[in-house]
């Protein structure tokens, strides 16, 4: 087993010949065993690379690795859900099961599939088209989580159900994926929902990683400051973000040595951090150490 | 697991998803069957008696088969390959411990088994429903050609690679459906237009104008031109040129009738057109397929 969960170097994807690409350049390693939070701005790829991780898309150019190798011979050890949650809607709740099994020959566990479904009330005779939005949800994890991965991928998860449902579902998912040492990404645009489960976090926006590593190292690699002081006092920093409060001024910083006494020093909060970062799209990229690629430069 | 089950597991997947089309397409081949039998009770076993619902029932019965293709086409377009890729759960089937390329052979083996055994069956009922000795009258017709030999599971075959190859590339549902009818259908027409040229014919001749016996010209011929010569060899149809010659025809300068003659397919041509033919169609069918690997191989790792 690979100490690395996902690598990408320089990926590009393009779904258009002439057009926009979803990434540019994404470079980062995911090592395994962490929960990452995958945020981001709509449309800032997310899906897409969830997608390539999961080897249902093709990158254009750049390297991915996932689990060790390359993503389409890590399928059978990879579950993803896609955001609209696809579901066969003839089919019946168990017979959807029934797929994951034979699906998957040798890696089904239906008891854990039927955990996901337990205490939701979700009819296993009912047809996936007479389902709720939640219920569907449900049962798509039920489908990924029976699948018994090593990596599982879940694109906005959560986007359906009621505070309460997610709340609990989470807990679910948190559990059998600490049990089992899974490794696991989530997007999401919200951020709060996310920064209590998750340990690690990847900032995409327009197409590239803007900040990854363990959130800790993250939030101690910045500070917020606040004080009475010109801007230019920080110019030996890397200024994130900065604005007027009161006589003086709060910036976001990366400190890169010992601050000036003067400034009043906090240590940012996840949402504080992500949220500079995306009004900021000039300030360099950050990836903690051991969370860059090191295969940067190697054709797929 | 033997690899018998791994073959026969992706197909019963797939069946289990096309429940519905599947007992829709055995209810209507009961009715088929009953109707037959129905139309068929109480009429002599040799003949068709005109102005009856058998006889309408048999010229139409086998041009409805030349629909079979486009219908089968329109399924693996559709229901099979084009609406779980415009709907997004072939995202489904390819995050499972499949490859998208054994996902697309499931599809492929089922909707090739499916058609080929539909095709069979309603060729079964028409030929069970036919009168004695009307096929070996009527085999070069369009329809009753293809209802009587392999030609039509042959093309129900290159529907499903077709219907396969367009759903992947068009990736709408209702275009895939619409584009590979009208492909199914103009080869299935063209086909059928180049099929008589891909044997020689025979000739028959005797002396005379031909007006009554012509020995040596089976009755089950398939007759493609018919004419008389002069004493040169030269060919021409005689009410065009005798008594006079009417204007836009061709007519030789001698008009004296030495000879008729007939170019016909034999009875024994039908196996020779039916075998070009169904290998032309399968080769086909076979590049459709291969072209629809090469386009999923394009788009997923």
């Amino acid at each position: 087993m690979t100490d690395t969960a996902i690598e990408a170097a320089d990926l590009d994807l393009s779904y258009r010949r002439r057009g926009a690409p979803a990434l540019r350049g994404c470079s980062f390693r995911l090592p395994a065993g962490r929960v990452c939070a995958l945020v981001g701005p709509n449309g800032a790829g997310k899906s897409t690379l969830l997608a390539l991780a999961a080897a249902i898309l093709r990158p254009t150019r750049g390297h991915l690795a996932v689990l060790g190798t390359d993503p389409a011979a890590a399928r059978p050890r990879v579950a993803y859900v896609a955001q609209d949650k696809p579901l066969y809607p003839q089919l019946t709740v168990a017979e959807t099961l029934r797929l994951g099994a034979e699906l998957n020959p040798g890696r089904w566990d239906a008891a854990r599939a039927g955990r996901v479904l337990a205490d939701a009330g979700v009819d296993p005779r009912a047809r996936v088209r007479s389902l709720s939005g939640g219920q569907r949800t449900r049962v798509a994890l039920a489908l990924a989580l029976g699948k018994r991965a090593e990596l599982l991928l879940l694109d906005e998860p959560m986007a359906d159900l009621d505070p309460l449902v997610r709340h609990r579902l989470m807990g679910t998912l948190m559990g059998e994926a600490a049990e089992h040492g899974t490794t696991v990404v989530m997007s999401s645009h919200i951020v709060g929902e996310l920064a209590d489960v998750c340990d690690h976090v990847l900032l995409l926006s327009g197409g590239r990683v803007r900040l990854g590593g363990g959130i800790d190292d993250l939030t101690h690699a910045h500070a917020l400051v606040t004080g009475a002081r010109p801007l230019s006092d920080l110019d030996r920093h890397t200024v994130v973000e900065s604005r007027a409060a009161g006589r003086g001024l709060t910036a976001l910083i990366r400190p890169e040595g010992p601050l000036d006494a003067g400034w009043q020093v906090e240590e940012p909060s996840l949402e504080e951090l992500l949220l500079a970062h995306l009004r900021a799209p000039a300030v360099p990229p950050l990836l903690t150490p051991g969370t860059t690629a090191a295969h940067r430069g190697v054709a797929a | 697991m033997s690899t018998l089950s791994s073959l026969t597991r992706p197909p019963r997947t797939v069946l289990r998803l096309h429940r519905a089309t599947l007992w829709g397409a055995l209810a209507f081949l009961a009715l088929m069957t009953a109707g037959t039998a129905a139309l068929r009770r109480g009429l002599p076993e040799d003949g068709d008696v005109p102005g009856t619902l058998y006889s309408t029932y048999l010229d139409y019965a086998p041009v409805a088969l030349l629909a079979l293709p486009a219908l089968v086409g329109a399924f693996v377009a559709g229901p099979l390959v084009g609406r779980e890729l415009e709907g997004g759960q072939h995202r489904l089937a390819w995050a499972q411990s499949r490859t998208p390329a054994q996902w697309l052979t499931a599809r492929l083996v089922t909707g090739a088994g499916l058609a080929a055994a539909a095709a069979l069956a309603l060729m079964g009922v028409f030929r069970l429903g036919a009168p004695r000795g009307y096929t070996e009258l009527m085999w070069p017709d369009r329809g009753t050609y293809e209802a009587i030999g392999p030609a039509l599971v042959a093309y129900c075959l290159l529907a499903v690679a077709v219907g396969a190859l367009t759903a992947l590339v068009l990736r709408r549902t209702l275009l895939a459906v619409a584009v590979t009818g009208a492909l199914t259908t103009a080869v299935l027409y063209v086909l059928g237009s180049l099929r008589w040229d891909l044997v020689p014919l025979d000739t028959a001749t005797g002396r005379g104008d031909g007006w009554g016996h012509r020995p040596g010209l089976p009755f089950d011929a398939f007759w493609v031109n018919q004419g008389v010569t002069n004493a040169a060899g030269e060919r021409f149809i005689e009410r065009h040129c005798v008594p006079e010659r009417l204007p836009g025809h061709g007519c030789p300068a001698d008009t004296r009738v030495t000879q008729w003659f007939v170019d016909f397919h034999p009875r024994s041509h039908f196996w020779y057109t039916q075998l070009i033919e169904c290998g032309i169609v399968l080769a086909l069918a076979a590049a459709a397929g291969c072209a629809a690997y090469a386009v999923l191989r394009r788009r997923t790792p």
